[in-house]
């Protein structure tokens, strides 16, 4: 956001309002196009969405369709989908964003001790990250979940263990997603964080070791507060991901059984195109929407506000 | 020392174990979506699961040629992200440019919407998108598909491209502006040519996103454009048990992506990292 205000300004630029007159049209001229399009393109469809959220918009019963007030809204507010989607969002979002971190952060720990070969884990980590979601929901539910011929269900039983009905019962179906997601986008945070890792400076290290100071405090001490901006972005970025997940999900469940993996995203999806409620299908999709802003607005704030002194 | 020596290589032995059953993770659904592909649809119903078997490229060549070809689909999909690659870099590069570089009225609360655009979430956008494209009679049409994929591809190229615009010297833009180059040549002759590079994974960036695309592509698609992640999917709901079929064709539509994915594994890294490791470097 701040990026772009920093950039230096060269001396021979700051002479004379004319030239900053021309650069500005110069500016305003290479940026329109863009942001025009992106004003018709999101700014103007959102626009659409509020106003439908406000209407009874239903394609299998059109002429009922008007102006609703906030009927959508009231019926929303007294809607137990409503707030079990929102939980399972919830749940869906910080499990799978925290073991996403957790597991990656691991991960790159670990592949950074490894003297050679590491370009292994780079090529086998881009693998599930280039992936359609959607083919990785399919993937999952065939040849990985399904019961018995499915692999894991394989395994699972010849380990010994009781079978699952890993996309048929509720609580194993919202399992199921979460570590699909996860799998799909543990590699993110791992290159990212593996990145990172490799970019910090060795002589704290080295410093640390002459004070004696153990594996475990120089990882505490020294490696995550470095770390921490990385941490951070993952953060924000998986956190925003996970809250617009679909495809896979779609794929793999479809958001059932009955409800039991349903977030906001697909009951919104659903309800407008499967049940053709159009007018209740946006006033959900903007629920979603305001929940993504105070979201990202909170993790932004985080980012800038707390820990002042680890920015440079 | 010796002893230290032997303790050492304990440590590497376990850690490449460790290590090594992690990894399996990640690559044994692929390792095992491919073994499938290579079965007959009877092998792949045998319980338990038979690793040897005699196998078959049947399936690949049914998946391109068969009754179930997608070929058709993948065209789509060329199409499609294609054109979504080639607008999103035109409006973008110099929009990026002109954030990164040049003097421009109210930049940060326009730079902040461009961010904001980007965080707009996707079933958002599609219902809307459903209602206006259906009374302009866009839907299932590739001017419509494109313009809805400049929704996910147009801000998040503007801000990449601001960050490599951002790391070019400034020197060369100063000489060609005291030579009296125009604005524009400066731009074309010695701006694009130094960010390349960044212009490139840009554009591996809005092309894997457009082709791996589902949610807009199934709903606001069709008979006319419909993407492979759309047949894969309709192919499980129509086909539910044929898994080896699925298995290739889902191989043989992810291959441009897995391909683009190794051969530029360097520089999507980078791109995923340009704004993590920047903020550990800036604010």
């Amino acid at each position: 956001m701040s990026q772009s205000s920093d950039a230096p300004v060269s001396s021979s630029r700051r002479k004379g309002g004319g030239i900053h007159a021309g650069e500005r049209r110069f500016a305003f001229a290479l940026t329109m196009p863009g942001l025009l399009v992106l004003f018709l393109t999101t700014t103007f469809p959102l626009l659409y969405l509020i106003w439908s959220s406000f209407q009874t918009i239903n394609l299998a019963m059109p002429f009922l369709d008007g102006f609703a007030g906030v009927d959508n809204y009231v019926q929303m507010w007294g809607d137990a989908r409503f707030w079990h989607a929102i939980r399972l969002t919830g749940i869906y979002t910080t499990t799978s964003v925290v073991l996403q971190v957790v597991i990656g952060l691991g991960l790159a720990l670990l592949v950074m001790q490894i003297p050679a070969g590491q370009w292994v884990f780079r090529i086998v980590a881009i693998l599930p990250i280039v992936l359609a979601p959607v083919v990785v929901g399919l993937f999952w539910r065939t040849v990985m979940l399904s019961p018995n011929f499915g692999l894991v269900d394989y395994l699972i039983q010849a380990l010994g263990f009781e079978q699952v009905n890993w996309l048929g019962a509720p609580t194993p179906a919202l399992i199921s997603v979460i570590i699909i997601h996860t799998w799909q986008w543990t590699p993110f945070a791992f290159l990212v964080l593996l990145a990172s890792l490799a970019s910090l400076p060795v002589d704290v290290y080295e410093a640390a070791r002459i004070d004696r100071a153990n594996a475990f405090q120089r990882f505490w001490h020294i490696t995550l507060p470095l770390l921490r901006p990385a941490i951070v972005i993952v953060v924000i970025i998986r956190s925003m991901i996970a809250l617009s997940a679909f495809a896979a999900i779609f794929a793999a469940t479809g958001g059932g059984p009955g409800t039991a993996s349903e977030i906001l995203n697909l009951y919104a999806f659903k309800t407008s195109f499967i049940e053709l409620n159009f007018g209740y299908g946006s006033a959900l999709a903007v629920s979603l929407l305001v929940i993504t802003m105070v979201v990202s607005g909170v993790l932004f704030y985080l980012r800038t506000a707390r820990h002042p002194g680890t920015k440079t | 020392m010796n002893v230290y020596r032997h303790a050492r290589l304990l440590r590497t032995i376990v850690l490449m174990i460790v290590t090594g059953a992690l990894l399996l993770v990640w690559v044994l659904p692929l390792i095992w979506a491919f073994v499938v592909s290579l079965k007959s649809e009877r092998e792949v119903l045998a319980y338990p699961p038979s690793v040897v078997f005699e196998p078959t490229w049947s399936n690949y060549v049914d998946a391109l040629f068969g009754s179930f070809s997608i070929v058709d689909s993948l065209l789509t999909s060329t199409i499609v992200a294609t054109a979504t690659t080639v607008l999103t870099i035109a409006l973008a590069v110099p929009a990026a440019y002109a954030f990164a570089r040049l003097r421009l009225p109210a930049k940060r609360p326009l730079g902040f919407y461009t961010l904001a655009t980007q965080m707009v979430p996707p079933v958002g956008l599609v219902i809307p998108y459903f209602l206006i494209l259906n009374r302009l009679s866009w839907l299932d049409t590739y001017h419509g598909m494109v313009i809805v994929y400049l929704t996910f591809s147009l801000p998040f190229a503007i801000w990449l491209m601001v960050s490599y615009m951002e790391d070019i010297p400034w020197e060369m833009e100063e000489a060609a502006f005291l030579d009296r180059a125009s604005r524009l040549q400066t731009l074309w002759h010695i701006v694009i040519p130094q960010v390349r590079g960044g212009i490139a994974v840009t554009v591996i960036f809005v092309f894997l996103n457009a082709w791996n695309e589902f949610l807009f592509a199934v709903q606001l698609g069709g008979n006319t454009v419909r993407p492979v992640t759309v047949a894969m999917y309709n192919f499980v709901s129509v086909e539910q048990t044929l898994w080896a079929k699925l298995s290739a064709a889902a191989l043989v539509a992810m291959l441009p992506v897995v391909i683009i994915g190794i051969a530029a594994q360097r520089q999507i890294v980078k791109g995923l990292t340009v704004g993590a490791v920047k903020g550990g470097a800036r604010k």
